[in-house]
Formats: structure tokens, C-alpha cells, sequence
């Protein structure tokens, strides 16, 4: 198994992508933790399928935008695990429907604190242990908005352009010690929000991808997986398109 | 621990845990540990080493140097990290 005894962290992992990922790491022989906001039944049944794996698994509850929290939630990883983080993907995320003249000041807030601040918080609560170690993995999840802009989520697109802008540069900054810093850029993903899409709305995004159709979550994971495994090695400070030819980057 | 010895540790840190190609002793105790002073005297390391450093001093001394204003006061010199040190431990 590509990741016996690793530990890591996916933060948002009770839906979706990450959970998809938690289950994928699990898998594959991680010691797997993850952390969620809203969703306390989802979160539960996220534990228990990571658990049925016979892995180690650890989640709690943790605004990624609050610094004292995520300090918490590495202490408490730290423990459940048996060690610091190895592997880190930040994958929560926030996001606001508006347009940019009528977004309130507090939605731009919440959308850039949980998005952009808490890659950063996340990112250095792991780097020590990294740092020390001398190695390490952190992959963000970042989204063709970034690239191309999004009409009616000015503050998610921007978050999410930050986040690119932060991986270059963390990046270069931990190279020395063998820590990389990638991205992964998912285009639509089949997770609650696309269940609930009219058909004929579904149909009409997917006419816009080359490959004709939205992503399973674990195509998502499994190119994380890729940047966090050995064989990515040799790669550092890049996004990894995983958006069925959507941006074409 | 007392000041004398406690330097010596931090030479030793310094050398070791930084890989240095210089032997403790021969460690300044008043020149910049990074960048270098106006008369060009330093270690020859760059303020990304200095990550690690705080990596070390914190796991060896149980320290704490959050930020870029900790650091600038604990890595002046190696009797700057020195004061650091006995500072926080007082």
C-alpha cells in the first residue's frame, strides 16, 4: 500500500472530495485524519467507512479560518495519529453566491478566511513537523475559477487565485527540505450540489467539458493522491487539472 | 543551565542541525547568525534556513518563536538566541 503508516490530514472531509479522499488515503494504509464544519451526521458516517477500512482515524470539528482552532486541531491530529502531519490537503472551502457590487463585506470575509487564511493557517500548523522531518506533502484544492474567473463568486474565485499564488510561493520556500506544495484544480464534481441541478442545467455545463460529463470525486482523489504519493516526487509548485479539459491550462 | 553552557549548546546546535561546515567553536558570538553585518561577517545563511533553525531551538529548548518579530529578536546574533532562550524560560 502506497501510504502505510502516513499520516494525513484532509481538512473538510465528511462530503464530497474529501471525504472521497479520506476514504482513498485510508485505502491505501494512511493513518487518516479530518476535520469538518456543518455537517455533524455526515462527518460521522465519513468516520466510520474510514474506520471500516481498518485504518486509524481521527475526525473533530474546526473553523479553518480561526487560528486557535486550527492550532487545537493539529494538537489533537497530532495525538489521534501518533505524530505530526505528513501529508496535508487543505480542501475546505466556502462560497457565496453574488454578485461582486451586492457581496457584504462579511460574505467576502467568510468565503476569504475560510478559504485562503485557513490553507495558511493549516499549511503552517504542519510545516514544523514537516520542516523537522524533512519532507512532506501539501496539496491544495484550488478551482478553474481561479484561472478563468466566475461570474457571481468574485470572492471564491479570488480565494481560490490566492491559494494558486500561495502554493508557488510556499513552494519555493520548503523545497530545500523536500516538503512540495501542489494544487489540484477540480472542475464539477458529481457531490450534492450537482445531484440537486435541474437536468437540462446539468446537461448544458457538461456540453461545456471535452470529456462530456462532471467528475467522480474519486478522479479528484486520486490525482491528490498522485501529488502526495512518491511518484510525485520531482513535482513541486504546479496545479493539476482535473476538470475533464474544462480550462485546458 | 548557565549562560557559558548554554551558548556552547546553541554553537553546537547551530553546526549540527544546520549541517555547517564549521566547527562550534568557531562560531561567532556576535555576528548575525543570518545575512551578514556591515563588516560582511555571518554564517552564510539565508533567512529560509532560518525555518529550520526555529524547528530546532523550539524542539530543544521549548521555546516558542511564532512569528517574524520572535525571531528577529531570538536570531541577532548567538548571544541574541542566548538572551531569547533564558528570556522565555524565566
Amino acid at each position: 500500500m502506497t501510504f502505510a503508516g502516513r499520516r494525513v490530514l484532509v481538512t473538510g472531509g465528511s462530503r464530497g472530495i474529501g471525504r472521497a479522499t479520506a476514504l482513498a488515503f485510508a485505502r491505501e494504509g494512511a493513518a487518516v485524519a479530518f476535520c469538518w464544519a456543518h455537517d455533524e451526521a455526515a462527518a460521522a458516517a465519513a468516520l466510520a467507512s474510514l474506520r471500516a477500512t481498518g485504518a486509524t482515524a481521527f475526525a473533530a470539528r474546526a473553523d479553518v479560518g480561526d487560528a486557535d482552532a486550527v492550532a487545537r486541531l493539529f494538537d489533537a491530529v497530532r495525538d489521534a495519529l501518533g505524530g505530526p502531519v505528513e501529508i496535508l490537503v487543505n480542501n475546505a472551502a466556502a462560497t457565496h453566491d453574488g454578485l461582486l457590487m451586492m457581496t457584504a463585506e462579511a460574505a467576502w470575509d467568510r468565503v476569504l478566511d475560510a478559504n485562503l487564511k485557513g490553507t495558511y493557517l493549516c499549511a503552517r500548523a504542519a510545516l514544523r513537523g514537516m520542516i523537522a522531518a524533512r519532507g512532506g506533502r501539501i496539496v491544495n484544492l484550488v478551482s478553474p475559477a481561479a484561472f478563468l474567473g466566475q461570474a457571481g463568486a468574485a470572492p471564491y474565485a479570488a480565494s481560490k487565485g490566492g491559494i494558486v499564488a500561495l502554493t508557488k510561493s510556499l513552494a519555493r520556500e520548503v523545497a530545500r527540505w523536500g516538503i512540495t506544495v501542489n494544487a489540484v484544480s477540480p472542475g464539477l464534481v458529481d457531490t450534492q450540489l450537482v445531484a440537486g441541478m435541474a437536468p437540462e442545467v446539468r446537461r448544458g455545463i457538461e456540453a461545456q467539458i471535452p470529456l462530456g460529463r462532471v467528475a467522480r470525486p474519486e478522479e479528484v482523489a486520486a490525482a491528490i493522491l498522485f501529488l502526495a504519493s512518491p511518484a510525485a516526487s520531482y513535482v513541486t509548485g504546479t496545479t493539476l487539472h482535473v476538470d475533464g479539459g474544462l480550462a485546458m491550462l | 543551565m548557565d549562560r557559558e553552557a548554554l551558548r556552547a549548546e546553541v554553537k553546537e546546535l547551530l553546526a549540527t542541525g544546520l549541517r555547517l561546515d564549521v566547527a562550534p567553536a568557531d562560531i561567532p558570538t556576535d555576528s548575525p547568525i543570518f545575512g551578514t553585518d556591515g563588516n560582511g561577517r555571518g554564517l552564510g545563511l539565508d533567512s529560509i534556513d532560518a525555518l529550520e533553525l526555529v524547528v530546532l531551538v523550539e524542539e530543544r529548548f521549548r521555546v516558542a518563536i511564532p512569528d517574524e518579530e520572535a525571531g528577529r529578536r531570538a536570531f541577532g546574533s548567538v548571544d541574541a538566541l542566548v538572551d531569547f532562550i533564558l528570556a522565555e524560560r524565566a
